[in-house]
Protein backbone atom coordinates (compact mmCIF):
# COMPACT_ATOMS: atom_id res chain seq x y z
CA UNK A 1 0.00 0.00 0.00
CA UNK A 2 3.38 2.03 0.48
CA UNK A 3 4.71 1.57 -2.02
CA UNK A 4 3.98 4.42 -4.90
CA UNK A 5 2.97 3.68 -8.58
CA UNK A 6 3.12 4.85 -11.79
CA UNK A 7 0.02 7.64 -11.61
CA UNK A 8 -0.19 7.65 -8.00
CA UNK A 9 -0.41 11.16 -6.24
CA UNK A 10 2.85 12.17 -4.43
CA UNK A 11 1.62 14.89 -2.10
CA UNK A 12 4.26 17.74 -1.30
CA UNK A 13 3.79 21.04 -1.64
CA UNK A 14 5.38 22.58 -4.68
CA UNK A 15 5.19 25.42 -6.85
CA UNK A 16 3.96 23.08 -9.15
CA UNK A 17 1.28 20.91 -7.09
CA UNK A 18 0.44 24.68 -6.39
CA UNK A 19 -1.17 25.18 -9.91
CA UNK A 20 -4.56 25.35 -11.43
CA UNK A 21 -5.57 21.52 -12.52
CA UNK A 22 -6.72 22.88 -15.69
CA UNK A 23 -3.75 24.48 -16.25
CA UNK A 24 -1.70 21.50 -15.80
CA UNK A 25 -3.88 19.59 -17.86
CA UNK A 26 -3.34 22.08 -21.16
CA UNK A 27 0.02 21.93 -20.05
CA UNK A 28 0.18 18.32 -20.86
CA UNK A 29 -1.65 18.67 -23.61
CA UNK A 30 0.12 20.75 -25.27
CA UNK A 31 3.46 18.85 -24.26
CA UNK A 32 2.13 15.45 -25.47
CA UNK A 33 1.13 17.03 -29.00
CA UNK A 34 4.57 19.12 -29.36
CA UNK A 35 6.38 15.96 -28.48
CA UNK A 36 5.38 14.35 -31.62
CA UNK A 37 5.87 17.52 -34.19
CA UNK A 38 9.56 17.54 -32.24
CA UNK A 39 11.71 15.52 -35.16
CA UNK A 40 15.43 16.76 -34.27
CA UNK A 41 17.82 14.96 -31.64
CA UNK A 42 18.88 18.08 -30.17
CA UNK A 43 15.45 19.37 -30.14
CA UNK A 44 14.29 15.79 -27.77
CA UNK A 45 17.56 16.64 -25.65
CA UNK A 46 16.22 20.20 -24.86
CA UNK A 47 12.40 19.29 -24.29
CA UNK A 48 14.06 16.50 -22.27
CA UNK A 49 15.87 18.85 -20.50
CA UNK A 50 13.33 21.22 -19.63
CA UNK A 51 11.60 18.26 -18.00
CA UNK A 52 14.47 16.98 -15.35
CA UNK A 53 14.29 20.71 -14.57
CA UNK A 54 10.37 20.37 -14.15
CA UNK A 55 10.85 17.57 -12.04
CA UNK A 56 13.30 19.36 -9.82
CA UNK A 57 10.34 21.82 -9.78
CA UNK A 58 8.11 19.77 -8.35
CA UNK A 59 10.10 18.88 -5.32
CA UNK A 60 9.76 15.23 -6.58
CA UNK A 61 12.88 13.03 -5.70
CA UNK A 62 14.89 12.49 -8.68
CA UNK A 63 14.92 8.85 -7.12
CA UNK A 64 11.56 8.34 -6.70
CA UNK A 65 10.49 9.46 -10.28
CA UNK A 66 13.03 6.89 -11.77
CA UNK A 67 11.34 4.24 -9.75
CA UNK A 68 7.58 6.00 -11.11
CA UNK A 69 9.23 4.84 -14.83
CA UNK A 70 9.98 1.63 -13.79
CA UNK A 71 7.22 -0.22 -15.75
CA UNK A 72 7.52 1.17 -18.96
CA UNK A 73 11.23 0.62 -19.03
CA UNK A 74 10.34 -2.54 -20.96
CA UNK A 75 8.06 -0.77 -23.79
CA UNK A 76 11.34 1.35 -24.26
CA UNK A 77 13.71 -1.23 -24.60
CA UNK A 78 11.69 -2.95 -26.78
CA UNK A 79 11.01 0.12 -29.43
CA UNK A 80 15.00 0.26 -29.02
CA UNK A 81 15.92 -3.32 -29.74
CA UNK A 82 12.82 -3.36 -32.71
CA UNK A 83 14.85 -0.05 -34.28
CA UNK A 84 18.26 -1.12 -34.00
CA UNK A 85 17.61 -4.41 -35.67
CA UNK A 86 15.26 -3.53 -38.25
CA UNK A 87 16.36 -0.03 -39.33
CA UNK A 88 18.97 -0.18 -42.01
CA UNK A 89 19.50 3.38 -42.06
CA UNK A 90 23.13 5.10 -42.24
CA UNK A 91 26.19 3.31 -42.25
CA UNK A 92 26.80 -0.66 -41.01
CA UNK A 93 28.60 -0.32 -37.29
CA UNK A 94 28.29 -4.00 -37.11
CA UNK A 95 26.88 -7.40 -38.68
CA UNK A 96 26.35 -11.23 -37.63
CA UNK A 97 24.29 -13.54 -39.53
CA UNK A 98 21.35 -11.16 -40.68
CA UNK A 99 21.37 -9.10 -37.93
CA UNK A 100 23.04 -5.92 -38.86
CA UNK A 101 23.14 -2.70 -36.91
CA UNK A 102 23.49 1.08 -38.46
CA UNK A 103 23.89 4.09 -36.83
CA UNK A 104 20.41 5.39 -38.57
CA UNK A 105 18.85 2.11 -36.00
CA UNK A 106 20.75 3.83 -33.79
CA UNK A 107 19.81 7.16 -33.46
CA UNK A 108 16.06 6.66 -34.40
CA UNK A 109 15.60 3.91 -31.46
CA UNK A 110 17.44 6.22 -29.01
CA UNK A 111 14.98 9.05 -30.55
CA UNK A 112 11.45 7.01 -29.89
CA UNK A 113 12.86 5.49 -26.48
CA UNK A 114 13.23 9.57 -25.47
CA UNK A 115 10.01 10.55 -26.79
CA UNK A 116 8.01 7.78 -24.79
CA UNK A 117 9.71 8.50 -22.16
CA UNK A 118 8.81 11.83 -22.14
CA UNK A 119 5.54 10.93 -22.97
CA UNK A 120 5.06 8.90 -19.98
CA UNK A 121 6.93 11.33 -17.43
CA UNK A 122 4.41 14.38 -18.59
CA UNK A 123 1.24 12.10 -17.64
CA UNK A 124 2.98 10.73 -14.79
CA UNK A 125 3.74 14.41 -13.58
CA UNK A 126 0.46 15.77 -13.82
CA UNK A 127 -0.89 12.98 -11.58
CA UNK A 128 1.93 12.99 -9.32
CA UNK A 129 1.52 16.66 -8.40
CA UNK A 130 -2.36 16.94 -9.08
CA UNK A 131 -4.76 15.52 -6.17
CA UNK A 132 -7.13 13.05 -8.21
CA UNK A 133 -10.08 15.31 -6.86
CA UNK A 134 -8.69 18.09 -8.17
CA UNK A 135 -7.54 16.36 -11.77
CA UNK A 136 -10.90 15.59 -11.71
CA UNK A 137 -12.41 19.28 -11.16
CA UNK A 138 -9.97 20.50 -13.59
CA UNK A 139 -10.97 17.77 -16.22
CA UNK A 140 -15.40 18.66 -15.92
CA UNK A 141 -14.72 22.34 -16.14
CA UNK A 142 -12.61 22.11 -19.40
CA UNK A 143 -15.17 19.39 -20.99
CA UNK A 144 -17.70 21.50 -19.89
CA UNK A 145 -18.13 23.56 -23.01
CA UNK A 146 -18.94 20.64 -24.52
CA UNK A 147 -22.69 19.98 -22.34
CA UNK A 148 -24.29 22.57 -24.60
CA UNK A 149 -23.72 18.96 -27.19
CA UNK A 150 -25.38 17.69 -24.74
CA UNK A 151 -22.32 15.36 -23.40
CA UNK A 152 -22.40 14.68 -19.54
CA UNK A 153 -19.20 16.63 -18.40
CA UNK A 154 -19.97 16.37 -14.64
CA UNK A 155 -21.02 13.10 -14.72
CA UNK A 156 -17.77 11.80 -16.33
CA UNK A 157 -15.84 14.06 -13.77
CA UNK A 158 -17.89 12.19 -10.95
CA UNK A 159 -17.22 8.75 -12.36
CA UNK A 160 -13.73 9.97 -12.37
CA UNK A 161 -13.44 10.51 -9.06
CA UNK A 162 -15.47 7.97 -7.55
CA UNK A 163 -13.38 5.41 -9.75
CA UNK A 164 -10.09 7.59 -8.23
CA UNK A 165 -11.46 6.65 -4.58
CA UNK A 166 -12.28 3.86 -4.54
CA UNK A 167 -9.21 2.32 -5.47
CA UNK A 168 -7.33 2.18 -2.12
CA UNK A 169 -10.78 1.19 -0.59
CA UNK A 170 -11.13 -2.07 -3.35
CA UNK A 171 -7.35 -2.53 -2.64
CA UNK A 172 -7.57 -3.06 1.42
CA UNK A 173 -10.74 -5.47 0.78
CA UNK A 174 -9.35 -7.35 -1.44
CA UNK A 175 -6.14 -7.64 1.11
CA UNK A 176 -8.91 -8.78 3.49
CA UNK A 177 -10.51 -11.69 1.57
CA UNK A 178 -7.00 -12.53 0.15
CA UNK A 179 -6.28 -13.13 4.34
CA UNK A 180 -9.59 -14.65 4.31
CA UNK A 181 -8.93 -17.38 2.03
CA UNK A 182 -5.70 -18.00 2.92
CA UNK A 183 -6.78 -18.84 6.37
CA UNK A 184 -8.99 -21.76 4.76
CA UNK A 185 -5.79 -22.77 2.82
CA UNK A 186 -5.70 -21.14 0.05
CA UNK A 187 -2.58 -20.84 -1.67
CA UNK A 188 -1.58 -18.07 -4.27
CA UNK A 189 1.67 -18.86 -4.64
CA UNK A 190 1.75 -21.76 -5.94
CA UNK A 191 1.35 -23.64 -9.43
CA UNK A 192 1.80 -22.77 -12.59
CA UNK A 193 0.11 -19.63 -14.30
CA UNK A 194 -3.07 -21.37 -14.43
CA UNK A 195 -3.42 -22.57 -11.10
CA UNK A 196 -2.59 -19.21 -9.88
CA UNK A 197 -5.25 -17.51 -11.81
CA UNK A 198 -8.04 -20.40 -10.31
CA UNK A 199 -6.68 -19.54 -7.16
CA UNK A 200 -7.71 -16.00 -7.64
CA UNK A 201 -11.75 -16.73 -8.02
CA UNK A 202 -12.20 -16.65 -4.67
CA UNK A 203 -10.76 -13.23 -4.14
CA UNK A 204 -12.67 -11.92 -7.23
CA UNK A 205 -15.48 -12.74 -6.47
CA UNK A 206 -16.47 -11.09 -3.31
CA UNK A 207 -14.25 -8.35 -4.18
CA UNK A 208 -17.11 -7.65 -7.15
CA UNK A 209 -20.00 -8.74 -5.26
CA UNK A 210 -18.53 -6.17 -2.84
CA UNK A 211 -17.96 -3.45 -5.54
CA UNK A 212 -21.85 -3.95 -6.40
CA UNK A 213 -22.96 -3.84 -3.07
CA UNK A 214 -20.58 -0.75 -1.67
CA UNK A 215 -22.31 0.78 -5.49
CA UNK A 216 -25.63 0.56 -4.50
CA UNK A 217 -24.81 1.83 -0.51
CA UNK A 218 -22.71 4.86 -2.28
CA UNK A 219 -25.84 5.69 -4.40
CA UNK A 220 -27.94 5.74 -1.95
CA UNK A 221 -26.19 7.90 0.48
CA UNK A 222 -25.73 10.26 -2.44
CA UNK A 223 -28.94 10.43 -3.02
CA UNK A 224 -29.98 10.61 0.66
CA UNK A 225 -27.72 13.82 0.49
CA UNK A 226 -29.76 15.35 -2.47
CA UNK A 227 -27.32 14.69 -5.61
CA UNK A 228 -28.90 15.02 -8.14
CA UNK A 229 -25.91 15.33 -10.97
CA UNK A 230 -24.54 18.34 -12.43
CA UNK A 231 -27.52 21.13 -12.69
CA UNK A 232 -26.81 24.41 -10.85
CA UNK A 233 -24.16 22.32 -8.46
CA UNK A 234 -21.46 24.53 -6.88
CA UNK A 235 -18.30 24.07 -5.46
CA UNK A 236 -16.75 23.65 -2.29
CA UNK A 237 -13.38 24.17 -4.44
CA UNK A 238 -13.36 27.17 -6.69
CA UNK A 239 -10.75 26.71 -9.52
CA UNK A 240 -8.70 30.11 -10.09
CA UNK A 241 -6.99 29.92 -13.33
CA UNK A 242 -4.15 33.49 -12.29
CA UNK A 243 -1.29 34.67 -13.54
CA UNK A 244 1.24 32.02 -12.75
CA UNK A 245 -0.97 29.46 -14.23
CA UNK A 246 -1.01 31.38 -17.60
CA UNK A 247 2.98 31.65 -17.15
CA UNK A 248 3.21 27.87 -16.64
CA UNK A 249 1.60 27.29 -19.74
CA UNK A 250 2.81 29.93 -22.05
CA UNK A 251 6.25 28.28 -20.69
CA UNK A 252 5.14 25.13 -21.91
CA UNK A 253 4.38 26.24 -25.23
CA UNK A 254 7.60 27.75 -25.49
CA UNK A 255 9.86 25.31 -24.24
CA UNK A 256 7.86 22.93 -27.57
CA UNK A 257 8.26 25.39 -29.73
CA UNK A 258 12.20 25.85 -29.38
CA UNK A 259 12.04 22.13 -29.18
CA UNK A 260 10.38 22.13 -32.55
CA UNK A 261 12.93 24.69 -34.45
CA UNK A 262 15.72 23.08 -32.99
CA UNK B 1 -2.67 -27.82 21.34
CA UNK B 2 -0.96 -24.84 23.33
CA UNK B 3 -0.17 -21.51 21.25
CA UNK B 4 2.47 -18.90 22.39
CA UNK B 5 3.05 -15.67 21.39
CA UNK B 6 6.59 -14.50 22.98
CA UNK B 7 7.64 -11.24 22.53
CA UNK B 8 5.94 -10.36 19.73
CA UNK B 9 5.85 -7.12 18.13
CA UNK B 10 4.78 -5.93 14.96
CA UNK B 11 5.29 -3.20 12.91
CA UNK B 12 3.05 -1.81 10.00
CA UNK B 13 5.52 -0.57 6.64
CA UNK B 14 8.45 0.07 8.66
CA UNK B 15 10.79 2.26 7.68
CA UNK B 16 8.24 4.33 5.63
CA UNK B 17 6.32 7.54 6.93
CA UNK B 18 3.39 5.29 7.25
CA UNK B 19 5.36 3.68 9.89
CA UNK B 20 2.81 1.99 13.05
CA UNK B 21 3.73 -0.08 15.54
CA UNK B 22 1.14 -2.10 16.53
CA UNK B 23 2.02 -4.88 18.93
CA UNK B 24 4.76 -3.98 21.21
CA UNK B 25 6.28 -7.24 22.86
CA UNK B 26 3.10 -8.87 23.44
CA UNK B 27 3.57 -12.24 25.86
CA UNK B 28 -0.07 -14.50 25.55
CA UNK B 29 -0.72 -18.28 25.67
CA UNK B 30 -3.80 -19.90 24.57
CA UNK B 31 -4.09 -23.39 26.54
CA UNK B 32 -5.42 -26.31 25.43
CA UNK B 33 -9.55 -26.26 25.49
CA UNK B 34 -9.82 -23.11 26.95
CA UNK B 35 -11.72 -20.02 25.94
CA UNK B 36 -9.20 -16.78 25.72
CA UNK B 37 -11.42 -13.29 25.72
CA UNK B 38 -9.11 -10.85 24.40
CA UNK B 39 -10.49 -7.27 24.62
CA UNK B 40 -9.50 -3.63 23.70
CA UNK B 41 -10.33 -0.52 22.33
CA UNK B 42 -10.52 0.23 18.45
CA UNK B 43 -6.75 0.04 17.28
CA UNK B 44 -5.28 -1.78 20.18
CA UNK B 45 -4.12 -3.98 18.00
CA UNK B 46 -6.50 -6.97 18.53
CA UNK B 47 -6.84 -8.18 14.81
CA UNK B 48 -3.34 -7.61 14.10
CA UNK B 49 -2.42 -10.16 16.84
CA UNK B 50 -4.70 -12.73 15.89
CA UNK B 51 -3.44 -12.58 12.47
CA UNK B 52 -0.29 -13.57 14.16
CA UNK B 53 -1.83 -16.44 15.73
CA UNK B 54 -1.69 -18.57 12.02
CA UNK B 55 1.27 -16.36 10.97
CA UNK B 56 -0.69 -14.57 8.24
CA UNK B 57 1.06 -11.78 9.21
CA UNK B 58 4.77 -12.21 10.20
CA UNK B 59 5.92 -10.75 13.81
CA UNK B 60 8.70 -8.04 13.55
CA UNK B 61 10.26 -9.42 16.02
CA UNK B 62 9.47 -12.19 18.74
CA UNK B 63 8.38 -16.03 18.10
CA UNK B 64 4.58 -18.11 17.98
CA UNK B 65 4.97 -21.68 19.08
CA UNK B 66 2.73 -24.46 18.46
CA UNK B 67 3.43 -27.22 21.27
CA UNK B 68 6.45 -25.28 22.05
CA UNK B 69 7.78 -25.69 18.30
CA UNK B 70 8.69 -21.98 16.18
CA UNK B 71 5.39 -21.84 13.97
CA UNK B 72 7.65 -20.94 11.36
CA UNK B 73 9.60 -23.94 11.02
CA UNK B 74 5.49 -25.57 10.22
CA UNK B 75 4.20 -25.81 6.55
CA UNK B 76 2.27 -22.98 6.10
CA UNK B 77 -1.04 -25.16 5.20
CA UNK B 78 -0.63 -27.18 8.46
CA UNK B 79 -0.44 -24.39 10.57
CA UNK B 80 -3.44 -22.82 8.50
CA UNK B 81 -5.73 -25.40 9.26
CA UNK B 82 -4.43 -26.22 13.53
CA UNK B 83 -5.48 -22.76 14.12
CA UNK B 84 -8.32 -21.75 11.86
CA UNK B 85 -8.66 -17.75 12.20
CA UNK B 86 -12.04 -16.43 11.35
CA UNK B 87 -11.67 -12.71 10.29
CA UNK B 88 -13.98 -9.97 11.18
CA UNK B 89 -17.19 -10.25 8.87
CA UNK B 90 -15.68 -13.47 7.24
CA UNK B 91 -19.19 -13.20 5.25
CA UNK B 92 -17.31 -10.77 3.26
CA UNK B 93 -15.44 -13.71 1.35
CA UNK B 94 -18.02 -16.21 0.66
CA UNK B 95 -17.74 -16.81 -2.99
CA UNK B 96 -18.77 -20.37 -4.01
CA UNK B 97 -22.11 -20.52 -5.93
CA UNK B 98 -23.80 -22.52 -3.03
CA UNK B 99 -23.11 -22.94 0.87
CA UNK B 100 -22.16 -26.34 0.53
CA UNK B 101 -19.33 -25.36 -2.00
CA UNK B 102 -18.33 -22.64 0.25
CA UNK B 103 -17.29 -24.61 2.94
CA UNK B 104 -16.21 -27.23 1.27
CA UNK B 105 -13.17 -24.82 -0.20
CA UNK B 106 -11.40 -25.53 2.90
CA UNK B 107 -11.02 -29.40 3.08
CA UNK B 108 -10.92 -29.66 -0.45
CA UNK B 109 -7.41 -27.29 -0.15
CA UNK B 110 -6.86 -30.17 2.38
CA UNK B 111 -7.10 -32.98 -0.45
CA UNK B 112 -8.80 -34.94 1.46
CA UNK B 113 -11.69 -37.46 -0.54
CA UNK B 114 -14.93 -36.11 -1.01
CA UNK B 115 -16.62 -38.20 0.77
CA UNK B 116 -14.94 -36.51 3.94
CA UNK B 117 -15.62 -33.34 2.63
CA UNK B 118 -19.12 -33.84 2.29
CA UNK B 119 -18.64 -35.65 6.11
CA UNK B 120 -17.17 -32.38 7.11
CA UNK B 121 -19.02 -29.67 5.60
CA UNK B 122 -22.65 -31.56 6.94
CA UNK B 123 -20.86 -31.59 10.32
CA UNK B 124 -19.56 -28.01 10.51
CA UNK B 125 -23.14 -26.66 9.24
CA UNK B 126 -24.85 -28.76 11.72
CA UNK B 127 -22.60 -27.40 14.37
CA UNK B 128 -23.24 -23.77 13.08
CA UNK B 129 -27.01 -24.05 13.12
CA UNK B 130 -26.91 -23.87 9.06
CA UNK B 131 -27.83 -27.44 7.96
CA UNK B 132 -30.69 -26.74 6.16
CA UNK B 133 -29.07 -24.09 4.18
CA UNK B 134 -26.36 -26.28 2.23
CA UNK B 135 -28.23 -26.11 -1.25
CA UNK B 136 -28.92 -22.50 -1.32
CA UNK B 137 -26.39 -19.64 -2.46
CA UNK B 138 -24.70 -17.94 -0.18
CA UNK B 139 -25.24 -14.91 -1.34
CA UNK B 140 -28.92 -15.05 -0.68
CA UNK B 141 -28.73 -15.50 2.96
CA UNK B 142 -29.44 -13.06 5.73
CA UNK B 143 -26.61 -11.33 7.62
CA UNK B 144 -27.01 -13.94 10.28
CA UNK B 145 -26.90 -17.02 8.14
CA UNK B 146 -23.64 -16.05 6.01
CA UNK B 147 -21.54 -15.15 9.15
CA UNK B 148 -22.50 -18.60 10.26
CA UNK B 149 -22.01 -20.16 6.73
CA UNK B 150 -18.73 -18.15 7.17
CA UNK B 151 -17.80 -19.99 10.44
CA UNK B 152 -18.47 -23.13 9.29
CA UNK B 153 -16.19 -22.82 6.43
CA UNK B 154 -13.13 -22.58 8.93
CA UNK B 155 -14.57 -25.48 10.74
CA UNK B 156 -14.67 -27.52 8.53
CA UNK B 157 -10.85 -27.78 8.69
CA UNK B 158 -11.12 -29.21 11.86
CA UNK B 159 -8.66 -26.70 13.89
CA UNK B 160 -7.19 -27.17 17.39
CA UNK B 161 -7.37 -23.40 18.18
CA UNK B 162 -10.47 -21.40 16.43
CA UNK B 163 -10.07 -17.78 16.20
CA UNK B 164 -12.85 -15.58 16.11
CA UNK B 165 -12.48 -11.86 15.03
CA UNK B 166 -15.01 -10.01 16.53
CA UNK B 167 -17.63 -12.88 15.65
CA UNK B 168 -20.97 -11.30 16.88
CA UNK B 169 -20.25 -7.91 15.14
CA UNK B 170 -23.94 -6.84 13.75
CA UNK B 171 -25.73 -10.00 14.80
CA UNK B 172 -29.11 -10.01 16.29
CA UNK B 173 -29.08 -11.55 20.04
CA UNK B 174 -30.74 -14.37 19.01
CA UNK B 175 -27.87 -15.66 16.61
CA UNK B 176 -25.19 -14.44 18.79
CA UNK B 177 -26.75 -16.60 21.83
CA UNK B 178 -26.62 -19.49 19.53
CA UNK B 179 -22.91 -18.53 18.67
CA UNK B 180 -21.52 -18.12 22.34
CA UNK B 181 -23.22 -21.61 22.75
CA UNK B 182 -21.19 -23.22 19.40
CA UNK B 183 -18.05 -21.68 21.44
CA UNK B 184 -18.69 -22.93 24.64
CA UNK B 185 -19.36 -26.71 22.67
CA UNK B 186 -16.54 -26.79 21.43
CA UNK B 187 -15.05 -26.09 24.56
CA UNK B 188 -16.56 -29.36 25.60
CA UNK B 189 -14.44 -31.27 22.80
CA UNK B 190 -11.36 -29.66 23.55
CA UNK B 191 -11.29 -27.25 21.08
CA UNK B 192 -9.12 -24.14 22.44
CA UNK B 193 -11.24 -20.74 21.22
CA UNK B 194 -9.82 -17.42 20.98
CA UNK B 195 -13.06 -14.67 20.75
CA UNK B 196 -11.83 -11.15 20.22
CA UNK B 197 -14.75 -9.03 21.39
CA UNK B 198 -15.19 -5.61 22.46
CA UNK B 199 -18.35 -6.71 23.68
CA UNK B 200 -17.35 -7.16 27.77
CA UNK B 201 -20.86 -8.40 28.07
CA UNK B 202 -20.69 -11.57 25.85
CA UNK B 203 -16.68 -12.31 27.10
CA UNK B 204 -17.68 -12.28 30.42
CA UNK B 205 -20.17 -14.90 29.65
CA UNK B 206 -17.71 -17.60 27.86
CA UNK B 207 -14.20 -16.34 28.72
CA UNK B 208 -12.07 -18.88 30.89
CA UNK B 209 -9.57 -16.19 30.96
CA UNK B 210 -8.82 -12.94 29.60
CA UNK B 211 -6.11 -10.46 27.95
CA UNK B 212 -7.22 -7.07 27.77
CA UNK B 213 -4.76 -5.22 24.88
CA UNK B 214 -3.83 -0.86 25.09
CA UNK B 215 -2.17 0.32 22.04
CA UNK B 216 -0.41 -2.77 21.45
CA UNK B 217 0.33 -4.38 24.67
CA UNK B 218 -0.90 -6.50 27.06
CA UNK B 219 -2.43 -4.34 29.97
CA UNK B 220 -3.98 -7.66 31.94
CA UNK B 221 -4.58 -11.12 31.77
CA UNK B 222 -6.29 -13.29 34.11
CA UNK B 223 -9.79 -14.84 34.94
CA UNK B 224 -11.93 -12.48 34.23
CA UNK B 225 -12.60 -11.75 37.64
CA UNK B 226 -9.11 -10.75 38.29
CA UNK B 227 -9.13 -8.91 34.96
CA UNK B 228 -12.84 -6.90 35.60
CA UNK B 229 -12.42 -6.83 39.34
CA UNK B 230 -8.87 -4.77 38.80
CA UNK B 231 -9.66 -2.63 36.31
CA UNK B 232 -13.80 -1.96 37.27
CA UNK B 233 -13.90 0.87 34.63
CA UNK B 234 -13.28 -1.44 31.97
CA UNK B 235 -15.95 -4.04 33.02
CA UNK B 236 -19.25 -5.24 31.55
CA UNK B 237 -21.96 -2.93 34.12
CA UNK B 238 -22.84 -6.33 36.34
CA UNK B 239 -19.42 -5.98 37.83
CA UNK B 240 -19.51 -2.12 37.76
CA UNK B 241 -22.85 -2.72 40.23
CA UNK B 242 -20.91 -5.38 41.94
CA UNK B 243 -18.10 -3.44 42.58
CA UNK B 244 -19.87 -0.68 44.03
CA UNK B 245 -21.95 -3.24 45.93
CA UNK B 246 -19.09 -4.98 47.37
CA UNK B 247 -17.25 -2.01 49.22
CA UNK B 248 -20.54 -2.50 52.04
CA UNK B 249 -21.30 -6.35 51.61
CA UNK B 250 -18.01 -8.07 51.08
CA UNK B 251 -19.90 -11.50 50.83
CA UNK B 252 -21.47 -11.01 47.36
CA UNK B 253 -17.78 -12.43 45.67
CA UNK B 254 -16.18 -11.35 42.40
CA UNK B 255 -19.31 -12.79 40.35
CA UNK B 256 -18.53 -11.91 36.45
CA UNK B 257 -21.13 -14.03 34.41
CA UNK B 258 -24.86 -12.28 34.71
CA UNK B 259 -26.35 -15.61 35.87
CA UNK B 260 -23.63 -15.19 38.47
CA UNK B 261 -24.58 -11.84 39.45
CA UNK B 262 -28.30 -12.36 40.03
CA UNK B 263 -27.54 -15.60 42.18
CA UNK B 264 -24.96 -13.25 44.25
CA UNK B 265 -27.75 -10.66 44.77
CA UNK B 266 -30.45 -12.94 45.60
CA UNK B 267 -28.29 -14.66 48.06
CA UNK B 268 -27.35 -11.10 49.44
CA UNK B 269 -31.34 -10.57 49.85
CA UNK B 270 -32.10 -13.58 51.03
CA UNK B 271 -29.22 -13.76 53.54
Amino acid sequence: MTSRALGQYYPVASPVHALDPRAKILATAVFVVGLFLVDSTVGMLFVAAALVALVGFCRIPAGTFARFMRPVLFIVALTVVFQVFFSREGPTLFMWGFFEVHTGGLRLGFFLALRILLLVSSAGLLTATTAPVALADGIEDLLSPLKRLRFPAHEVAMMMTIALRFIPTLGAEAEKIRGAQAARGADFSEGGPLRRARSLVPVLVPLTVGAFRRADELAEAMESRGYRGGEGRTRYRELHFGKRDALALIVTVLILLVGILL
Amino acid sequence: MRLELRDVSHVYAPGTSFEVEALRGVYLTVEQGEVLGIVGGTGSGKSTLVQHMNLLLAPTSGDVLVDGIDARTLHKSELRRRVGLVFQFPEAALFAPTVEEDVAFAPRQLGLDEGEVGERVGESLRAVGAGELAVRSPFALSGGEKRRVAIAGVLAMKPEVLVLDEPTAGLDPATREELLDLILGLREVGISVVLVSHDLDEVAEVADRICALHEGKVSATGTPAEVFYSEPAQAPATVQVTFILRASKPGIGTPVRFEETLQALRALRGG
